[in-house]
C-alpha cells in the first residue's frame, strides 16, 4: 500500500480561508502553523533533467529545497550557492544535496526557470486523541511577470487515517472545494512567462514527421527542427553557461551539413551549395573552442592516468589550455555575434520556408521512398568500408569509417518516426555500439596528437617544462595503451554489426518501405 | 535495510522511550522507518496518539502480508510509520507454537516490508519466550538499554546465555546505560567496570525528568523539548548505533 500522496484544487474565488477552516474546526481541532511568504526561483538544466527524473529544485536566497513534483514531499533542504547566472553541482557544498545533483545534472548546470511567489499556511488537522489524521495546506503562487494569483488547497493524507480523509474531502466538496489544480501550476505559469515549457528542449533528435508529405516538404521541416535547435543554444553558447550549449550547437550544425550532403537534388542545388559552404563555416568557427572543452572535461580523467608523481606537471598543461580557451571562445563569440552568421541563420529559415523557384528533381516524391532508399545507401557504405576493419587498419581509416556511421546515424534519426520504433531503436543500438567504440578510439587518436604537438613546442631548461614533459609522456602513454587495446575489440564489434540478423533487418525494414510508397 | 530490537529482559528501563526516540531520529535523517510495538501494553502506540486498530491482532500479526500493511498508521512526522500494538499479544507464545518454523515467523512476516522501510525498530516486552527468539533470529542488531544495576548486569548474562542456547551470535547485542543518576556512585562504578567491554557504547541516557514527561507531551523528547539533555543524549546515542548497524 502506498502513502496516500497529496490532492490539489483551486480555492473557489469566494470562498475565504477562514470560512473554510471553521467548517474544518466543526470536525477536527485545528493546529495552524505560522503563514510562510517566500519568493523562490525554480532551477534546472537547460535539457530539464531534474524534472525528467520527477524532482523539483527551488531557492530562496542561499536556501535550496529539492523535492518530489507529484507528492510535493522534500527529498532535501540544505544550504547553497546564489543562483546568479549558471551554477553546477560542484558550486554546492559537499553534502546530500550535492550528492543528489551530481549524477543527475552531470555536466550540465543550473539555470533559473521560473519565479513564483508563494504564500500560504499548513493547518494539521487532530483527533480527539490530538494525534495528525490529515494535513491541508492552502497556498498562493504568483508566476513573476504575470497578474494571476493561483489559490491552491492541498490536502495531505496520512496512512491508517482514511476515514478521516474522506470526512475531510466531503466537507472540502460542500464548500465549493471541486475543481482539480496541478499543486505546480505557479511553476508551469512561471516558466511560460519566461519562454520555457517543461521538457521543451532535449539534446535528441525527435521529430514526428508525416509519412504522406513530399521529400521538399519533410526535409524542410527537419532543417527547420535543427535551426531552431542551433538558435535556443546560441544565447548559452555566447554566455558560456555550460560547455553542452556549444556541443549541442555543433551537433546541430553537423546534422544539418550531414543531411545538405546525403540528400541531393531535393532542395535546389544552388542553395545546397550556398548552405553547405555557410555551414561549414559555422562549424569551422565552432571547432577549436569545443576542442578545448573536451579536453578540459577531461581533467579528472587526466589526472587519473598519472601515478601522483607526475600529475603536478599537468597544472601547467591545464591552465595553458584554459587561456587558449579564453582566446578562442571570444573570438568564437564575436564571430557568432557578427552579422554575418545572423544573416546566415535567417537567410536559411527564409529558404526553407519559401517555396523554391525551380524545384528539384526529387523534390515532390513522398518521403518514405526518399528516406528508406538514403538509409539504405549509407548502411550498404557502412558494411563495405567495415568489411577490412581489424586490428591493424590504421587510425585514418577508422576514422573514415567513424564519419560514415555518423551519416548512417543521422539520416536514421532524421527518418526514424516513419518506421516501426522498436526495429530503429534495435538498429540503432547496434550502430550505436560500433558508434561508441569507434568514437573512442578517435578520441585517443586524436588526444595523442595534440599532446604529441604540445610537447613539441615544451622548449627543455626550465624544471617546470620538465615536469610538464613528463607528465605529457605519461598520459601519452596511457591513452596509447587504451586506444591499442580497442584495436583488439574491432572486429567483433564490426561483426555483430554485420551479422546476418542486423543485415536483414536493415533491407527488411527500408526496403520495404520504398517498395510500398 | 536494517532491524533493531530493543530488548531487555527486565521492564521499566527505558525501553519504549528509547524505542520512540531512536525511530523518530531514524526518520528525520532520510531513513523510512517503521516502529513496530511489540508490547501488549502498548506504550510506544500511546506515546504516538495512535489508538490499537479495532481489527487487529495476533493471528494477523503472524499472518503478514497486507494483513499488516493495512494496519500500519502514519505517525505525526512524516517518514515514520508504525504498527500499533494490541493486547492480544500477551498470548503471541501459544499462537508463534502453533506455526510451522515458530522461531523464524516475525522474521518471515517482516520480509515484505523490507522494500518499503529503510528502517525497522522493534519495540519489544521484557521477558524471554518464544517471542524473544523469534525477535532475535529476525533483527540486525540487539539493542538493550541497561541500568548501571547489580541486577541489571545479572539480567544481561541471561541474555547472553539465552542467545547461546539458540545459537545467535552475541555479537549482535549492543549496550547503552538508561536511566543512569548522576549522584549515584554505584551507577558510576557500574558503568567504569563495563566501559570497555565489547558492544558497550559510549552514549548514556540520563534519569531525567524530560523522559518522564514523555507521557504527558505525548511526543518525541526531540520534538516536544528540541534544546533539552536528553534530546542531545538520544541523538549521540542514535548517531552511534547507526554506525555500528550492519551495511
Amino acid at each position: 500500500m502506498q502513502q496516500p500522496g497529496a490532492d490539489t484544487w483551486y480555492m473557489p474565488d469566494a470562498l475565504q480561508v477562514d470560512a473554510l477552516l471553521s467548517t474544518l474546526a466543526t470536525a477536527f481541532t485545528l493546529e495552524t502553523a505560522p503563514q510562510y511568504a517566500a519568493t523562490v526561483v525554480y532551477a534546472d538544466s537547460f535539457d530539464w533533467r531534474l524534472y525528467q527524473q520527477g524532482y523539483l529544485l527551488h531557492c530562496h536566497g542561499q536556501a535550496w529545497t529539492l523535492y518530489h513534483g507529484d507528492s510535493g514531499e522534500v527529498t532535501v533542504q540544505q544550504g547553497g550557492p546564489e543562483l546568479s547566472g549558471s551554477r553546477f553541482a560542484r558550486d554546492f557544498p559537499p553534502g546530500t544535496l550535492r550528492e543528489t545533483l551530481e549524477p543527475l545534472l552531470g555536466i550540465r548546470c543550473l539555470l533559473p526557470l521560473a519565479v513564483v511567489s508563494l504564500s500560504g499556511r499548513q493547518i494539521r488537522l487532530l483527533n480527539r486523541d490530538e494525534k495528525t489524521v490529515a494535513r491541508i495546506v492552502v497556498e498562493s503562487q504568483q508566476p513573476a511577470g504575470k497578474g494571476l494569483v493561483f489559490r491552491l488547497i492541498r490536502l495531505f493524507g496520512i496512512r491508517g487515517y482514511d476515514q478521516e480523509q474522506a470526512l475531510v474531502r466531503r466537507l472540502l466538496e460542500e464548500n465549493g472545494v471541486r475543481e482539480a489544480a496541478s499543486p505546480l501550476i505557479g511553476f508551469a505559469e512561471g516558466c511560460r512567462a519566461m519562454g520555457r515549457q517543461p521538457l521543451d528542449y532535449s539534446s535528441k533528435f525527435t521529430l514526428e514527421l508525416d509519412a504522406g508529405s513530399t521529400a521538399r516538404q519533410a526535409m524542410g521541416r527537419i532543417y527547420q527542427t535543427l535551426l531552431e535547435n542551433i538558435n535556443r543554444n546560441i544565447p548559452g553558447v555566447v554566455e558560456d553557461w555550460d560547455s553542452e550549449f556549444l556541443h549541442d550547437l555543433r551537433v546541430a550544425i553537423r546534422r544539418t551539413r550531414s543531411g545538405l550532403s546525403l540528400v541531393k537534388k531535393v532542395l535546389p542545388d544552388a542553395m545546397v551549395d550556398r548552405f553547405s559552404r555557410d555551414f561549414g563555416l559555422l562549424g569551422k568557427l565552432t571547432g577549436p573552442t569545443r576542442d578545448l572543452d573536451v579536453y578540459l572535461l577531461n581533467r579528472d580523467d587526466y589526472q587519473n592516468r598519472l601515478p601522483p608523481a607526475l600529475q603536478a606537471g599537468l597544472n601547467g598543461f591545464f591552465s595553458e589550455l584554459d587561456h587558449r580557451r579564453q582566446i578562442e571562445r571570444k573570438k568564437m563569440t564575436r564571430a557568432l555575434r557578427a552579422k554575418k552568421s545572423k544573416a546566415i541563420l535567417s537567410a536559411w529559415s527564409r529558404a526553407l520556408r519559401g517555396p523554391d523557384r525551380q524545384p528539384a528533381p526529387l523534390a515532390g516524391i513522398p518521403v518514405g521512398e526518399l528516406a528508406g532508399r538514403i538509409i539504405l545507401k549509407r548502411f550498404k557504405r557502412v558494411l563495405r568500408d567495415g568489411q577490412n576493419l581489424d586490428a591493424a587498419t590504421p587510425d585514418t581509416e577508422v576514422h573514415r569509417l567513424r564519419i560514415q556511421c555518423k551519416k548512417l546515424r543521422y539520416a536514421m534519426e532524421f527518418f526514424s518516426s516513419l518506421y516501426p520504433r522498436q526495429e530503429v531503436q534495435t538498429l540503432l543500438r547496434q550502430l550505436k555500439k560500433l558508434q561508441d567504440i569507434l568514437g573512442d578510439f578517435n578520441d585517443l587518436s586524436v588526444q595523442q596528437e595534440m599532446l604529441r604537438l604540445t610537447l613539441k613546442d615544451v622548449r627543455a631548461g626550465s624544471r617546470r617544462n620538465l615536469e610538464q614533459a613528463a607528465a605529457l609522456g605519461g598520459l601519452m602513454q596511457s591513452l596509447f595503451q587504451e586506444q591499442q587495446a580497442l584495436r583488439g575489440h574491432f572486429s567483433e564489434a564490426f561483426e555483430q554489426f554485420g551479422d546476418p540478423a542486423t543485415t536483414g533487418l536493415f533491407h527488411e525494414l527500408f526496403r520495404k518501405q520504398q517498395g510500398a510508397s | 535495510m536494517s532491524i533493531i530490537a530493543v530488548y531487555n529482559i527486565k521492564g521499566g528501563v527505558g525501553k519504549t522511550a528509547a524505542s520512540v526516540n531512536l525511530a523518530y531520529l531514524s526518520s528525520r535523517q532520510k531513513g523510512k522507518t517503521l516502529l513496530l510495538d511489540m508490547d501488549p501494553q502498548g506504550s510506544a502506540s500511546f506515546y504516538f496518539r495512535i489508538r490499537p486498530p479495532k481489527h487487529f491482532g495476533t493471528k494477523k500479526l503472524l499472518k503478514g502480508g497486507r494483513h499488516i500493511e493495512e494496519h500500519i498508521k502514519g505517525t505525526d512526522y512524516p517518514g515514520l510509520d508504525m504498527l500499533p500494538a494490541d493486547f492480544s499479544y500477551r498470548n503471541i507464545d501459544i499462537a508463534l507454537d502453533e506455526c510451522k518454523k515458530s522461531h523464524k515467523r516475525l522474521s518471515k512476516v517482516l520480509q515484505p516490508l523490507h522494500e518499503e522501510y529503510d528502517r525497522i525498530i522493534l519495540d519489544c516486552p521484557p521477558n524471554l519466550t518464544l517471542l524473544s527468539e523469534n525477535i532475535f533470529y529476525a533483527a540486525d542488531c540487539i539493542l538493550a538499554p541497561v541500568i548501571p544495576t547489580t541486577l541489571s548486569l545479572l539480567a544481561l548474562e541471561q541474555l547472553f546465555g539465552f542467545l547461546d542456547e539458540i545459537g545467535q551470535g552475541r555479537d549482535k547485542v549492543l549496550i547503552f546505560f538508561s536511566m543512569v543518576e548522576k549522584r549515584k556512585k554505584m551507577h558510576a562504578e557500574m558503568m567504569q567496570s563495563m566501559r570497555e567491554k565489547q558492544g558497550v557504547l559510549q552514549a548514556v541516557i540520563p534519569y531525567s525528568a524530560d523522559i518522564e514527561r514523555m507521557g504527558v507531551y505525548r511526543q518525541p523528547v526531540a520534538v516536544a523539548l528540541p534544546g533539552s539533555m536528553a534530546a542531545a543524549a538520544y541523538e549521540s546515542l542514535w548517531h552511534e548505533v547507526q554506525h555500528r548497524l550492519p551495511g
